[in-house]
C-alpha cells in the first residue's frame, strides 16, 4: 500500500472518533466475556470471530497510527501496520459481523462491536475493496431520490397492480384507494420494501384499522448502511425525511426490515414526526380495538424470532408478542430474555450479498436452527426482510420443517372483517 | 418490437424480492459483452422503479420493458 493511500485511509479512521468510539477503543481488557456470545464463533468454534478479536485488528491500528507509544516504537507491543493484508483481514471481520450486538450486551463496558466494525467497512470503501453490489444498491437507491419524477409512472404502475390483491382479499370502503400514494396530511408515511409481500398485508391492515396512511414513493431499506458508507446512509435516508415532512405526515410507520427501521429511528435526528416499526403499529390497533384477530387461522406452536435491529437494538419485543398473544393460545419463547435471543445470521448485508455468502450464513447458525427446533413450534415468525430469507435459506438447508412467516402477513390473514 | 432485439442470456428471476434481482442482474450483465442484450424476467413490482435507477446507476440502458400478466420482462444492453 501506497503512503498517499495509508494517509487517506487513516484520515477516514480519524472520521469516526467521537467520545463513544475512543471509549471502545481504550476499553477492552479481554476478560472473554464475548466469546460465546457471538453466533458465528458458538456455531463454528473459530477464534477469529469472537468479538475481542474483531476489535483488536482495529484497536491495534488504533495503536499504531493514533497513541504516541505506535508512532515512537512502532515494533513494540501491540500496534500493527495498515497494508494491504490487514484489508483483507478488515473485510472477514467486518463481513463475517452481522451487527447483531449481542457480544454488546455481554460486554461489562458495553463496547459496541458494530461501531468497531464500521471503522473496518469504511477503510474497505476507502480502499475500493467493498462488496461493490452493495454500494451499487445504495446508488441505485439515491438515484431514485433524485430523480423522482423519473420512476413515478413505474412505481404508480407496480401500485395499481398490488391495489387490485388488496381488493380481492380484503375489502375495503367504497371509492377509498386500497394503497394511497402521495396523500399530503395523512396521519401515517408507510414505508414499505419493494416487494408485494411488503406492502399488500400491510395495506389491509391500515384500511382494516381505518389509518390515514399513504405508501411511500421510496423503498425502506438503507443499503448505505450495511456498506457503512455514512453519508450515502443519511441520503438514503433523507429521501424519506423529506417526503415525510413534505407530507406533513405525524407519524412514520417502518416495514418489516430492522435495518431500515433503527437507520430511521436513531440517525434521523429530530423530526416533526415520530417513528415506529409495523410492528408496533399493529400492536397499537390492536389495543385499541381497531382490528380483530381470528386465532383460528393459524394452528399449531407458533415462535418469534427477535429480529436484532428491532428488539436487542432498538426495543420493540413486548409487541410482538402482543400480536401474537392474538393469534396463538401456544406461543413457544426462543429464550427466557428476547435481549440475549441469537441473531439469524443474516444482517449487515450478508443477505443482499445473496448466493456468494450462503455457505457462511449456513455454517454460522447452527446455533439458531438448535434454539428454533428446540422450541417444537411448527410456525416460525419474525418481522425482519433479511431474518425472513435468512430463516427460509436455514430451514431449507437444515430440514428444520418450520413454517416461516412474517409477523405482519399473519396479522392480515387474520383479520376478522368488521 | 421485442422480436426485433437480439437477446444473449435470459435471466428468470420470477419469484425473488428486492434486491435480488437487482444484485442477478448486476451481475448477469457482466457475463455478456458490451452491445449486448440481456432480458430479465421478474415479478417484483418494484422493479419498475429499480431497475431503470440500477440502468441509470450502472450506465446500462433499458431498450425495452413489457408485462405479461404479472412478469415483467427487461430488455437491457450491456453500455459499460
Amino acid at each position: 500500500m501506497d503512503e498517499k493511500t495509508r494517509d487517506d485511509l487513516l484520515q477516514l479512521f480519524r472520521s469516526k472518533f467521537n467520545r463513544a468510539m475512543r471509549f471502545y477503543l481504550e476499553s477492552c481488557t479481554r476478560c472473554g466475556t464475548c466469546t460465546d456470545a457471538c453466533h458465528v464463533y458458538a456455531s463454528t468454534g473459530q477464534t477469529k470471530y469472537i468479538a475481542a478479536y474483531r476489535h483488536e485488528l482495529i484497536r491495534r491500528l488504533y495503536k499504531r497510527y493514533f497513541k504516541a507509544r505506535g508512532h515512537l516504537w512502532p515494533s513494540l507491543g501491540e500496534a500493527r501496520e495498515l497494508t494491504d493484508a490487514t484489508i483483507e483481514e478488515l473485510y472477514e471481520a467486518a463481513y463475517s459481523c452481522t451487527g447483531c450486538r449481542r457480544c454488546m450486551v455481554y460486554c461489562p463496558f458495553g463496547i459496541d462491536t458494530q461501531m468497531l466494525m464500521s471503522i473496518a467497512k469504511l477503510l474497505l470503501i476507502g480502499k475500493g475493496a467493498e462488496p461493490e453490489i452493495l454500494t451499487l444498491l445504495a446508488d441505485t437507491s439515491i438515484e431514485k431520490g433524485k430523480s423522482m419524477e423519473l420512476f413515478k409512472e413505474g412505481f404508480l404502475t407496480g401500485i395499481k397492480r398490488l391495489e387490485a390483491e388488496v381488493v380481492k382479499q380484503w375489502q375495503t370502503e367504497a371509492g377509498e384507494a386500497a394503497i394511497p400514494v402521495d396523500v399530503e396530511g395523512a396521519d401515517l408515511l408507510y414505508v414499505a420494501l419493494a416487494g408485494a409481500h411488503s406492502i399488500i398485508p400491510a395495506a389491509a391492515v391500515f384500511n382494516a384499522a381505518g389509518e390515514k396512511w399513504t405508501l411511500s414513493f421510496f423503498e425502506a431499506v438503507n443499503f448505505g448502511a450495511f456498506v457503512g458508507d455514512p453519508s450515502k446512509t443519511k441520503l438514503i435516508l433523507d429521501r424519506i425525511v423529506n417526503e415525510a415532512k413534505r407530507l406533513k405526515v405525524k407519524e412514520v410507520c417502518v416495514c418489516e426490515c430492522g435495518t431500515a427501521y433503527r437507520v430511521m429511528k436513531y440517525l434521523s435526528g429530530s423530526q416533526p414526526f415520530k417513528v415506529t416499526s409495523i410492528t408496533e403499529a399493529h400492536a397499537r390497533y390492536l389495543k385499541e380495538g381497531r382490528i380483530r384477530l381470528d386465532k383460528t387461522k393459524f394452528p399449531g406452536p407458533i415462535t418469534y424470532h427477535d429480529p436484532c435491529q428491532i428488539a436487542r437494538n432498538a426495543g420493540v419485543i413486548d409487541e410482538a408478542r402482543y400480536i401474537i398473544g392474538h393469534l396463538t393460545d401456544d406461543f413457544r419463547e426462543m429464550t427466557t430474555d428476547a435481549r440475549y435471543n441469537w441473531c439469524c445470521g443474516g444482517g449487515g448485508g450478508l443477505v443482499a450479498l445473496g448466493d456468494e455468502t450462503l455457505d457462511f450464513r449456513m455454517k454460522s447458525s447452527r446455533v439458531k436452527v438448535d434454539q428454533v427446533k428446540a422450541t417444537g413450534a411448527t410456525i416460525l415468525s419474525t418481522a425482519c426482510e433479511n431474518c425472513h430469507t435468512q430463516l427460509s435459506n436455514l430451514n431449507d438447508h437444515y430440514k428444520m420443517e418450520v413454517d416461516v412467516q412474517f409477523l405482519s402477513s399473519m396479522v392480515a390473514r387474520a383479520l376478522v372483517p368488521a | 418490437m421485442a422480436d426485433a432485439i437480439t437477446v444473449t442470456k435470459v435471466f428468470d428471476l420470477k419469484g425473488l424480492a428486492c434486491p435480488m434481482p437487482v444484485v442477478k442482474v448486476s451481475k448477469g450483465i457482466k457475463e455478456v459483452q458490451v452491445g449486448e442484450v440481456i432480458e430479465a424476467h421478474t415479478t417484483d413490482p418494484g422493479a419498475l422503479t429499480d431497475f431503470p435507477a440500477w440502468a441509470n446507476t450502472s450506465g446500462n440502458k433499458i431498450v425495452k420493458t413489457d408485462q405479461d400478466g404479472d412478469v415483467i420482462k427487461f430488455y437491457i444492453e450491456r453500455v459499460v
